[in-house]
């Protein structure tokens, strides 16, 4: 058995027993000892730490291109790609690898590029929704699939979502629709509209096999 | 390209005769017949599913929208995706407390770091005569997480360091997070000035915040696990209910929880501002471009002329950015103080407070049951969390959605709107109706099973039909709907889903039980009275201006195919302005409450019938002869019969040398004033022309969905999959069946989050939301719904609109998750659930005990 | 004093191609640093700026440290290698199966393209008030905030709590103390091999760790024995997401069979308890019996011995037992016609 204090309201029923262990919850809440506010708790402070990082100089190959940019110490690639690079059709949904929204190719490999520091990128491909169409305005096949079967509601979170596919369909250029809902899971959509998604993200693998 | 005086083509003919000239009355081809205790209807009277676009050239014809290409290739720019010379960040100071006041701050620290530019506060603000109202920042905190203050800085990392810096000194206040907590005898309030919200008729009506408290005796049910019923402000009824139960050969009576669940759009609610000789522009995501600008204008006590939104692309609104949100004015108000354009990136913790929600219920229903499985007599009774901010309409909306839902011959509803120290709730796609259907559907299901009564039979006989009436007399008489093909609906969504031998099936095998669902569901669908506003160029294309709000629901453009229709011009001919309020919007409804599609149409219908009139009118002018010895086809607008004609580019032309009316040097009299005023600016640029919908409408529009769901259980882990599921709906004349197809999987999906996991957590000791992530809170992935889901629709007209069409986005959403949650109960039984979200945590102990073994009654679990 | 998130604070990065000279810069730095690999656990610590290391030393550029490579009858994996490299690693495929489904299983695909098997075994717990940045006990503070009469405790432990009832997130953790793993550290006073199992720190041992690394502290490579190459394995994980979701639980098992009864049997589970926990007693209570549905009855109820239920969290105990019966007796596959 493990030792346990009870912090907040005080002495109750043993832990051990789950019954009485309810009835002692409401017990509490009708007695409106939950409603306190004289418990509350305040975040430590801390002083803020500035530290010398600066900005440097580095060569990046996005979408086929050597491009010389900035970057701080600290800085993620998304926001190299998105606030210096004005390469904006990768998003931040969350900034916290929850969303799929950043999602780029790093030597054709999906990332979330909210997280991943820039200065780890060097020497690698990196390839965002920009790099998918032909110099010639030509769309990427996956691109058409959606084009062809209007694909994506609000279409925050489609670069995320070619991005991913076409990393995807890189190692499995042939998938049912069930293996390509497992390539693609990491990406969220909140127009919810996957059906369709996957509609328009199977007719770009077709396309990308006739190409 | 067309030939010179072409007959107007079969296709187009066919189409003007279904659209109509004289508008409603005449394209209505397919009657709801009144329900008003009528019988089924003959058989040979049972109206049939018609094929997609039947009849017409654009209407129901899939297509590719104008906004795809750029959302494709990345250019589609969003809030954030705009940067402007010597922009400034801004980040928000959120409040650490459910409920507080600030005694005192100081700023002196933060304000000392370079780069910090200034510090917004609340005094900052315009007045606001309504202590109550939400505010862009407060110094009485209602929520944790509620911004106090905000920092401009020369890049985000000063901002947050400034914040660092800032001393707050906050009185904490009493607090509740629970409605049901605030309710009890002696419970906090949420705000000095009491904790219900109470609707006042005359002589001083509107909805004032009043202390409630029920006694220990209302709470006695309480620990029973049934929700106590006191007092409720707000109560309506009509029929005889005790005589109803009575009579009632099975009478059921459950509570239920409906869990808050947040609208979590993709793309937070981030603003950019500047100012620029005295105007204000804007750069937000908005479900409305027209409505936005005088509620900007409103919060911040300016002239709406001032105001310049753009706003082309929005990420995911769903309720929760109707008119943008009060929020956005922070970025305005540091732009002013700072003089520099100002970012105001708005992080997802902060959409998690800021983002809205939808109310959660604590609900309970008593329902009679005749042995057929009639409702006999309905009592309902909702407590709704309203966050704390404003008085939520989703009590209200919930009973009147149950009422035209199942029809109960008698029915009372009473209600309470709480408030609480939770973030601030909106409407969300179907508010109050998902919670309606998810607390009377379990019952149903229930009530079929021990009546031995199937379950799509059951809810046949409860459905409307036709013209049905609903919710509390007005007057003495009842509200009723437009139309409904509720019980086609749900007749061939059985056919499709194959419910019959499903239903059959053997329900276990190894550790996997299987269950199959069925919900009816419904929404309001539709406003009227909006205008239309066209130009057709010298260069003989037609531009639809479009205040629409771009939400990716593709009635940006699927509204105006109805135009183009009944103008019979080729959609390659026609172009769509959106996006930017500079852009000479007419007056538009905001994209909530499923009203665009049924509201937009009219308008765009009026618009086409006023633009084929004004070009009738021209020929007439030019060419000799009256306006209606003319007809409109091709692009061209000709003599009946053979003989002269102007192309759409030669009368666009005289339309100019002509002026006045028809060149928008003067508009229509009827049009709202700001569509006068984007008539106006288009002045000399063509024919332009602008209408008001001033169609009839008998009865209040909803649409309808019947929803269908097959679920598989692990009996061993508790864990489920949803392996199939069919919404079939009856939503008017199909537009754009793609666009209808995500929005009846995408919005079906919203509500079987609701079901399998979307939720809010609180520490009720703290008052803090602790599930502020996605891995905590679980909005749904592609893996968690079916791999290939299935829709279908009706496409029956509606009778009291132009064009048919009726709204899509809130009916589907009440049947995702209470057909799941009957799978559940078909697979498992009856003992396992009163509340939703429902996970393997549940199935697995409910199993074990036969009993639901969940919290019966508590918030935010 | 007011708390903001979401903006990571400055840092100096340091970006080794070495682990010798990882080691060096991760001793220098002491206490100021932060290793970070995958940096799938980090960046939300960095991001929220609760943890503020002055020095961010990046592990992702040394190769040596990724890979999986044949060595005495097993493999050695590189603490850097992906979970996606795991996962579709043929070798580990072929022999080590239970350690590819756990990492499969792990998030979503492109975190597991850039997470570490290295990261996945010593990312920290998940419990919702740590992570928010609240006082505990974990934090150095003197509270529990999740184990109140009222606290939010649906995804805390059932066992091994102390003080602190967070649980242990990993799954790749039960498969590798499933397959006899060991771990091999870079330390300032040399090379540390352990066991698996013993990685692991507990909140009794110290609630403010949760694995062996201290400061300066390298783990550079984890080793799979030959033993149970090829064994009979069983691995699930429950969570309410099919994707991007930690476990609810999850087991993992190696046993080898003679004549239908169990010889051999390696068992763990995790998101129990603040650890991943080896049910050593289970493993020597079916030894020698039919691995079948009754033995995995019995190991089911011996499993949950001693397990505790918090406000929100019985369910645990029922679903502890029946996922150890079944990762011994097996599943009944569902034959629907």
């Amino acid at each position: 058995m493990s030792e346990r204090e009870e912090p907040g309201a005080g002495a109750g029923a043993s832990p051990a027993n789950a019954l009485t262990r309810r009835k002692f919850i409401l017990g509490v809440i009708a007695g409106g000892a939950v409603v306190s506010a004289a418990g509350y708790r305040l975040l430590a402070p801390r002083a803020p730490l500035r530290v010398a990082g600066g900005e440097r100089l580095l060569t990046l190959n996005i979408n086929g291109k050597q491009r010389r940019v900035e970057v701080a110490k600290n800085e993620r690639l998304a926001w190299t790609l998105r606030y210096k690079l004005g390469l904006t059709g990768t998003k931040l949904g969350c900034d916290r690898g929850e969303c799929g929204a950043c999602t780029v190719l790093l030597d054709d490999v999906p990332h979330y590029s909210c997280s991943v520091l820039t200065q780890t990128v060097r020497g690698r491909k990196v390839q965002t929704v920009e790099g998918l169409a032909a110099p010639d305005g030509t769309l990427h096949p996956v691109q058409q699939g959606v084009m062809d079967e209007q694909g994506f509601q609000c279409a925050f979170c489609m670069s995320g979502f070619l991005m991913a596919t076409v990393g995807y369909l890189k190692t499995n250029p042939n998938p049912t629709r069930t293996e390509l809902a497992h390539g693609i899971s990491g990406n969220l959509c909140r127009c919810q509209d996957y059906n369709k998604i996957l509609d328009a993200l199977m007719k770009g693998a077709e396309n990308m096999r006739r190409a | 390209m067309a030939e010179p005086d072409a007959k107007p083509t079969k296709e187009a003919e066919a189409a003007q005769r279904r659209l109509g000239a004289a508008g409603p009355q005449a394209s209505a081809s397919t009657s709801g017949t009144r329900a008003a205790g009528a019988l089924e209807p003959a058989p040979t009277e049972e109206p049939q599913p018609r094929p997609f676009g039947e009849g017409y050239k654009l209407i129901g014809k899939d297509y590719t929208t104008p906004d795809l290409l750029a959302k494709v290739t990345g250019k589609s720019k969003y809030a954030e995706d705009f940067r402007a010379e010597g922009m400034l960040f801004c980040k928000l100071v959120p409040s650490p407390m459910p409920h507080g006041r600030i005694r005192s701050v100081n700023l002196s620290q933060a304000l000392a770091l370079p780069g910090v530019r200034a510090i917004l506060t609340a005094d900052d603000l315009p007045p606001q005569p309504n202590p109550l109202a939400e505010r862009a920042l407060t110094n009485e905190p209602m929520f944790q997480g509620d911004p106090i203050m905000a920092v401009a800085a020369v890049d985000e990392a000063t901002a947050a360091e400034a914040i660092e810096l800032i001393e707050v000194d906050l009185e904490p206040r009493p607090f509740v997070i629970d409605p049901l907590e605030s309710l009890r005898p002696g419970g906090p309030n949420p705000h000095a000035q009491g904790n219900v919200w109470v609707r006042s008729g005359p002589p001083h009506p509107g909805i004032h915040l009043t202390p409630l408290k029920w006694t220990a005796e209302d709470f006695a049910d309480y620990d029973q696990g049934r929700l106590p019923m006191g007092h409720a402000p707000d109560e309506w009824s009509y029929g005889d209910v005790e005589a109803g139960f009575k009579s009632a050969k099975l009478v059921l009576d459950e509570s239920f929880v409906t869990p808050d669940v947040s609208h979590q759009c993709l793309e937070p609610r981030t603003a950019m501002a500047y100012w620029q000789n005295g105007k204000l522009f804007m750069h937000v995501g908005t479900q409305s471009t027209y409505q936005t600008v005088p509620a900007i204008a409103r919060w911040l006590q300016m002239d709406p002329d001032k105001v310049v939104l753009i706003s082309e692309y929005t990420g995911g609104g769903f309720g929760s950015k109707v008119t943008g949100t009060q929020v956005m004015i922070v970025a305005a108000l540091l732009a002013k103080k700072c003089q520099a354009p100002v970012m105001m990136r708005i992080s997802r913790e902060e959409e998690q407070y800021l983002g809205r929600a939808r109310p959660g219920f604590q609900g309970r229903m008593k329902i009679g049951f005749a042995a057929d499985g009639r409702i006999t007599a309905l009592d309902m009774f909702v407590v709704c969390n309203s966050g704390g901010y404003g008085s939520q309409f989703d009590s209200i909306s919930s009973g009147n959605t149950v009422s035209l839902l199942y029809q109960p011959p008698a029915m009372r509803w009473r209600g309470v709107t709480v408030m609480t120290n939770t973030p601030t709730r909106s409407a969300q796609s179907s508010p109050g109706g998902l919670q309606g259907i998810t607390i009377i559907e379990p019952i149903l299901a229930r009530a079929a099973r021990q009546l031995g009564v199937d379950q799509v039979a059951l809810r046949r006989v409860n459905a409307p039909e036709g013209k049905s009436d609903f919710g509390p007399a007005n007057h003495g008489v009842r509200p009723h709907s437009t139309s409904s093909f509720l019980k086609q609906a749900l007749d061939h969504g059985a056919e499709q889903f194959q419910w019959a031998q499903r239903a059959a099936r053997p329900k276990r095998s190894g550790t996997k039980a299987r269950g199959v669902g069925v919900s009816l569901s419904g929404f309001g669908a539709g406003s009227i009275g909006y205008d239309g506003l066209l130009v057709v160029t010298p260069a003989g294309r037609v531009r639809f201006h479009c205040g629409i709000g771009n939400l990716g629901t593709e009635s940006i453009s699927d509204v105006h195919r109805a135009a183009a229709e009944v103008l019979d011009v080729p959609w390659e001919s026609c172009d769509v302005v959106w996006g930017d309020s500079s852009r000479h919007l007419p007056y538009t409804c905001p994209s909530d409450g499923s009203q665009t599609t049924h509201a937009m149409t009219r308008a765009a219908h009026a618009v086409a019938m006023a633009c084929r009139q004004r070009l009738q009118e021209v020929a007439a002018k030019a060419l000799g002869g009256r306006p209606e010895d003319y007809e409109v086809a091709n692009q061209r607008v000709f003599r009946k019969g053979g003989g002269g004609g102007l192309s759409f580019a030669q009368a666009a032309q005289h339309a100019i040398r002509l002026g006045g009316i028809y060149d928008g040097h003067a508009a229509a009299a009827e049009v709202h004033p700001a569509t006068q005023a984007a008539a106006g600016g288009l002045a000399g640029q063509g024919l332009v022309v602008a209408a008001r919908d001033l169609y009839g409408r008998d009865g209040s529009t909803y649409s309808f969905v019947a929803s269908f769901a097959e679920v598989e259980v692990d009996v061993e882990t508790g864990k489920y999959d949803v392996i199939d599921f069919l919404a079939y709906g009856d939503v008017g004349t199909v537009m754009h069946p793609r666009a209808l197809g995500g929005q009846l999987l995408g919005r079906s999906t919203l509500g079987i989050a609701h079901a399998i996991g979307q939720k809010w957590v609180f520490d009720p000791q703290y008052g803090a939301m602790v599930a502020k992530r996605f891995y905590q809170n679980k909005p749904p992935t592609i893996l968690d719904v079916p791999v290939a889901m299935q829709w279908n629709a009706l496409n029956l007209p509606d009778p009291e609109t132009p064009v048919g069409a009726r709204g899509v986005g809130e009916p589907p959403v009440g049947g995702g998750c209470a057909a799941v949650l009957n799978a559940l109960s078909d697979a498992l039984g009856d003992e396992i659930y009163q509340r939703a979200p429902v996970n393997a945590d549940t199935i697995l102990t409910s199993l074990i005990a036969g009993r639901p073994m969940q919290h019966p009654l508590m918030a935010n679990i | 004093m007011a708390v903001v998130r979401d903006v990571m604070p400055a840092f100096d990065l340091l970006q080794p191609t070495t682990a010798a000279e990882a080691q060096r810069l991760l001793q220098q730095h002491g206490a100021e640093a932060w290793a970070m690999a995958g940096g799938m656990d980090s960046f939300d610590w960095l991001k929220d700026r609760i943890k503020r290391p002055r020095v961010v030393v990046d592990l992702s550029g040394i190769a040596e440290l990724k890979g999986i490579r044949a060595s005495g009858g097993g493999v050695e994996i590189g603490a850097l290698t992906t979970l996606t490299g795991i996962a579709n690693h043929p070798a580990i495929q072929k022999d080590y199966g239970l350690l590819a489904q756990a990492a499969s299983l792990v998030a979503s695909p492109q975190i597991r393209n850039q997470g570490t098997i290295g990261g996945n075994v010593s990312q920290d717990v998940r419990c919702w008030y740590y992570r928010d940045g609240w006082p505990c006990y974990r934090a150095g503070g003197n509270l529990c905030y999740a184990d109140t009469p009222v606290g939010r405790n649906r995804e805390h432990a059932i066992l091994g709590a102390n003080r602190c009832v967070a649980v242990h997130p990993s799954d790749t953790a039960p498969a590798l103390i499933a397959l006899e793993a060991q771990f091999v550290l870079q330390t300032p006073q040399g090379e540390r091999v352990v066991e698996a199992e013993d990685y692991f720190v507990g909140p009794g041992q110290d609630i403010t760790r949760i694995n062996l690394l201290q400061p300066g502290d390298l783990l550079t490579a984890i080793r799979l024995p030959g033993t149970w190459a090829g064994a009979r394995f069983y691995f699930e994980k429950v969570r309410d997401r099919n994707v991007w979701d930690f476990p609810l639980m999850n087991v993992a098992s190696a046993m080898t069979l003679a004549g239908g009864q169990i010889e051999r049997i390696r068992l763990a589970v995790n998101a129990v308890a603040p650890q991943p926990l080896r049910l050593r007693a289970v493993e020597a209570a079916v030894r020698g019996l039919p691995a079948n549905a009754a033995t995995g009855e019995m190991a089911g109820q011996l499993a949950v011995r001693g397990a505790v239920a918090l406000q929100f969290n019985a369910y645990k105990i029922p679903l502890m037992s029946n996922l150890v019966k079944r990762a011994i007796g097996g599943v009944p596959e569902a034959t629907w016609a």
